[in-house]
């Protein structure tokens, strides 16, 4: 099971079911915190979820949620970005693509 | 004979007692951060960490080279026990003298000497640190100089801005929306929708990353004013993938460009306020297309935070100096300004030869005009060495009167979202408010009533002041 992390402004902002995130991958070594861009379903629990993998949650400031989620990677997207302008929200641009895609 | 490069400036460093070479294998992933962060918070010395977890021998991170005064001193060739005025005064003489560059053939440019172009690239065979715990990711821009440029001028701007490794080819960073390189990307990019090119230096000389943080007039060529204050030419060469100059010696050179339809999550980042507080999500993204870098490469780094460190110390010099110049435009009389480097720019102090309401409201005025970095602005009188803060603080404390003493001003659109105190929203609209605190006596004061401060130097003759001076040793008064 991989450990992977990923950053909102809050907590509460995430929702169980299939997202579009940027994580980040903690697995030790010269690449530890490279970025992967991927869709796949995120819960509380592990139960049900097809070859899981942990999710930290971290809040704005940084600040680690005290208990993991977990996520079930689907797809690994080419691009490394979402569409959008320097300094627009990277948060609100992911989720207007998963509107696009569906998702929400 | 100035420094040319990051290396040369370690050997003067070591001869001085200024540096700890750290042989220990050391993680990148947080104990390098937390190592210098705790020798900042001891005012210790610079570091070298020479054996870095999971990579190559002679892959170094350095951390704190002008983290002091004395190493600023240093760094502009002079006496490691310089005061802190004297540094200030010696560095508002030669940042005015301009000294164009010296362009260096590609060959001769250490910085050439290991090339990764296009899909070679992969930031992941440096050692970037993951500086503080919970930071976005591996901040590999802190201590650097970022080059934009304006394609119809020419001018070639330096900054200092946050860049972090998002995958092994892509950064993402924060240079402030009211910043020059925004200014920038806004006005000669954007509109048109194409990539900006952008070079992140790493390990330069270390006034080249003094000069990047100071705020040189939009269209002034820094590189010009690096050679001014070393009073030598800085050796530059030219990217391989766009037209930017470069410091030749540099340690790294990350060559990208900042994509004008695509955006990717940064930050957050314990930033130079001393706090981490929720700046992210809300930057630029830059494909990198090129790195150049020496042989044993040296990846700079500030574990920046609470104060002081090389952040800090030089935007206290770099800042204060500007501020300067900008006030006595303004029509300000003013003695000195200090940046006390405990107040991260956040405060600033203002000796005054003439106070009262209307020289305050005038400081004000300056400090709001524009973007606006700072918020609160202690106006003192000539009376009081702004470089003493104790003097400061005693004279705020006594002299400013807290119904008609303090000035204030709302703002949108140009403050600091960095600052810690704002809240979500001010954040995100750049919503903000600058005090002055006008700790002057009133000018229309009759001289019978202005209160006499009650010091040694001040409440005594100086006849009376001279005979204590001169008979000092005869009292047996050890002090």
């Amino acid at each position: 099971m991989k450990e992977w992390q990923t950053f909102l402004r809050r907590f509460s902002d995430i929702q169980e079911g299939k997202r579009e995130l940027f994580i980040k991958d903690l697995t030790a070594g010269k690449a530890k915190y490279a970025t992967k861009h991927v869709i796949g379903t995120v819960a509380k629990s592990k139960t049900g979820l097809e070859d899981p993998d942990t999710l930290w949650l971290r809040g704005e400031s940084g600040e680690r949620a005290r208990e993991p989620w977990y996520i079930s990677i689907e797809q690994t997207l080419e691009e490394d970005w979402v569409p959008g302008k320097p300094y627009e929200d990277v948060l609100e641009a992911v989720g207007k693509s998963e509107k696009e895609r569906g998702l929400r | 004979m100035a420094f040319n490069s990051h290396r040369d400036f370690f050997e003067v460093l070591e001869k001085e007692g200024e540096l700890a070479r750290v042989k220990k294998e050391v993680d990148w992933d947080g104990e390098a951060g937390a190592i210098g962060r705790k020798t900042y918070e001891s005012q210790g010395p610079a570091i070298l960490f020479e054996k870095v977890k999971d990579y190559p021998e002679g892959y170094r991170i350095s951390n704190g080279t002008t983290g002091t005064w004395s190493r600023v001193a240093l760094s502009m060739e002079m006496a490691k026990k310089t005061s802190v005025r004297e540094i200030y005064k010696e560095y508002e003489k030669r940042v005015d003298i301009k000294i164009p560059p010296k362009i260096l053939k590609k060959s001769d440019a250490p910085c050439k000497e290991n090339i990764m172009l296009g899909d070679e690239v992969d930031l992941h065979q440096f050692p970037m640190p993951l500086i503080h715990e919970g930071d976005g990711g591996r901040y590999v821009g802190t201590w650097d100089v970022v080059i934009n440029k304006d394609p119809e001028t020419n001018w070639q701007n330096w900054g200092m801005y946050r860049f972090m490794a998002h995958t092994k080819n892509w950064l993402t960073g924060w240079p402030q929306t009211t910043s020059q390189f925004a200014f920038i990307m806004n006005k000669s990019y954007l509109p048109y929708n194409k990539p900006m090119p952008v070079a992140i230096v790493l390990g330069a000389d270390p006034l080249s990353h003094i000069i990047a943080t100071a705020g040189i007039k939009p269209y002034e060529n820094e590189a010009e004013n690096v050679g001014g204050l070393r009073g030598q030419a800085v050796e530059l060469v030219q990217c391989e993938t766009s037209d930017l100059m470069v410091p030749a010696h540099a340690e790294i050179v990350i060559e990208g460009e900042v994509m004008p339809d695509q955006i990717a999550p940064d930050g957050p980042f314990g930033e130079y306020p001393g706090y981490r507080s929720g700046t992210m999500c809300a930057g630029v993204a830059v494909k990198v297309k090129a790195v150049t870098y020496r042989s044993k490469p040296i990846v700079t780094m500030i574990a920046l935070g609470t104060p002081p460190d090389d952040s800090s110390i030089a935007a206290s010099l770099t800042a204060a100096v500007a501020m300067k110049k900008g006030l006595i435009r303004h029509g300000v009389p003013v003695t000195d300004v200090y940046v006390p480097p405990e107040g991260v720019t956040h405060l600033i102090v203002i000796g005054v030869t003439k106070g009262g309401t209307e020289t305050t409201r005038k400081v004000l005025d300056y400090f709001t005009l524009r973007r606006i970095m700072t918020n609160k602005h202690i106006v003192v009188d000539a009376d009081v060495d702004v470089f003493n803060m104790a003097e400061v603080l005693h004279c705020f404390a006594t002299r400013c009167h807290p119904g008609r003493g303090i000035l204030y001003e709302w703002y949108e659109g140009r403050s600091n979202s960095l600052t810690p105190f704002y809240n979500p929203e001010e954040r995100r609209k750049l919503k903000g408010c600058s005090v002055a605190f006008d700790s002057t006596w009133p000018p229309e004061w009759e001289k019978e009533i202005v209160p006499i401060k009650s010091s040694f130097k001040t409440i005594f003759g100086k006849e009376m002041v001279d005979k204590v001076n001169n008979n000092w040793d005869s009292y047996g008064i050890k002090l």
